[in-house]
């Protein structure tokens, strides 16, 4: 059983090294497999669906190790300003320093498609699940559900990170502004604002 | 209809007559393309589907939108984009108070897009088509665009700063629930959308307004 997960990681590592490489257009199944020092047997045993398979293994592989990375990063986050601040900053950095994700939407952002339509949702209950505990513990205003607050404030946590719109996102201001005026005027009461 | 109205049907001179029947054609062309989007997406759309669908000849249909597959791809999306807003302006127009040009904005925004029949279609065998458009720095685009355009209407209640900020977050919601539905809310729904309003967005708007004046 762990052998078998071995070797799909295998080759999914070594194809998110290859598309890291030479993009994902000129990524074949060829050059993963070697890569992965599997044979092109192995590989089809693998991904019967051959290079499209694959690539969206890829990219689900990376995504999920993305979000697995800045759940690490914000372990650490005592208050729920604090999580939303530091998530926000955390997660647009690593967005615009993704060599690799930038290279695709520049190229073909077309291959993030189905791991974004296939994740988004599993994405959003998770950072609503990280953000409750948070909520649990901080005052909120009369009449706020901890359920509906955290799915919204998911929802906007990962509207913001990918597209900041208006905001500067690497300033720690406007990120304080973002969050503690605008997100959670709604959910925490005003006292607690700011701190 | 009082008499004072009646006109001598000899007197009226028919307006723009050779202009006219172009603009319909245009419609008609825009209309069987997104019958053909809706019946089988946009991908296997030909110009042919939309010849038959618009009722017209290929010739004619060239003619009218020159530039092929692409440009009538191209006018179909402007001419939607163009009815949605113009539709969206309707709504929030009337709106009297802030809670309910917000309120208006996101539900007008849900129910026209779960009224087209070609959008639906299209989230559905080819979401990337919409979803580009809202993902990364293209939703940047979108949200400049939104912005600009729903700005206006809450800068009757807000600053243009702050009415922008409030455009830019009703434009997140409507695009979150777009691309992740939930089951608690329908963004159709006025009465739950009010309450959404009500509880996540407005104080956050009305701390804003404090913080401006402060």
């Amino acid at each position: 059983m762990s052998q078998v997960v071995d070797t799909r990681e295998q080759i999914t590592a070594a194809g998110y090294a290859c598309i890291a490489r030479f993009g994902p257009t000129r990524t074949s199944v060829e050059d993963v497999a070697q890569a992965a020092g599997v044979s092109r047997a192995t590989m089809y045993r693998y991904f019967p669906g051959g290079r499209s398979e694959l690539i969206d293994a890829v990219v689900t592989w990376e995504y999920r190790r993305f979000f697995l990375a800045l759940y690490e990063a914000l372990r650490g986050a005592e208050t729920l300003e604090e999580v939303m601040e530091r998530g926000l900053m955390v997660a647009h950095r690593a967005i615009e320093d993704h060599e690799v994700l930038q290279m695709i939407l520049t190229t073909e952002p077309e291959i993030l498609e189905p791991a974004l339509s296939a994740e988004g949702q599993p994405t959003r209950e998770l950072v609503a699940e990280f953000l409750t505990p948070y909520l649990e513990r901080h005052d909120l205003r009369p009449g706020v559900e901890v359920a509906a607050a955290a799915d919204f404030l998911a929802r906007m946590v990962l509207s913001y990170m990918g597209s900041p719109g208006r905001w500067d996102l690497d300033d720690p201001t406007q990120v304080a502004q973002l969050v503690e005026v605008e997100l959670l005027s709604g959910i925490v009461p005003a006292a607690a604002a700011g701190r | 209809m009082g008499s004072a109205l009646r006109v001598d049907s000899s007197t009226i001179v028919p307006l723009r007559t050779e202009a006219a029947p172009e603009v319909t054609k245009r419609v008609a062309i825009v209309d069987g393309a997104l019958a053909c989007i809706a019946a089988k997406g946009l991908r296997a759309t030909t110009v042919d589907d939309v010849a038959r669908a618009s009722g017209m000849s290929r010739a004619t249909l060239y003619r009218t939108i020159p530039g092929g597959r692409d440009a009538i791809i191209q006018a179909t999306a402007e001419t939607e984009v163009a009815r949605f807003f113009s539709a969206l302006a309707v709504a929030m127009g009337a709106a009297t108070t802030l809670e309910a040009a917000l309120v208006s904005g996101i539900t007008t925004s849900a129910r026209w897009i779960s009224d087209s029949a070609a959008l639906t279609t299209l989230l559905e065998v080819e979401p990337w088509v919409i979803m580009r458009h809202i993902s990364f720095g293209q939703m940047d685009r979108a949200l400049t665009l939104a912005v600009d355009f729903s700005g206006p209407f809450f800068g009757r209640w807000l600053e243009p700063e702050q009415a922008a900020r409030a455009a830019d977050w009703a434009v997140r919601i409507v695009t979150s629930y777009l691309v992740s539905p939930s089951e608690a809310i329908d963004l159709t729904d006025v009465d739950q959308v009010r309450q959404l309003v009500r509880q996540f967005v407005l104080p956050g708007v009305e701390a804003l307004q404090e913080r401006g004046s402060a």
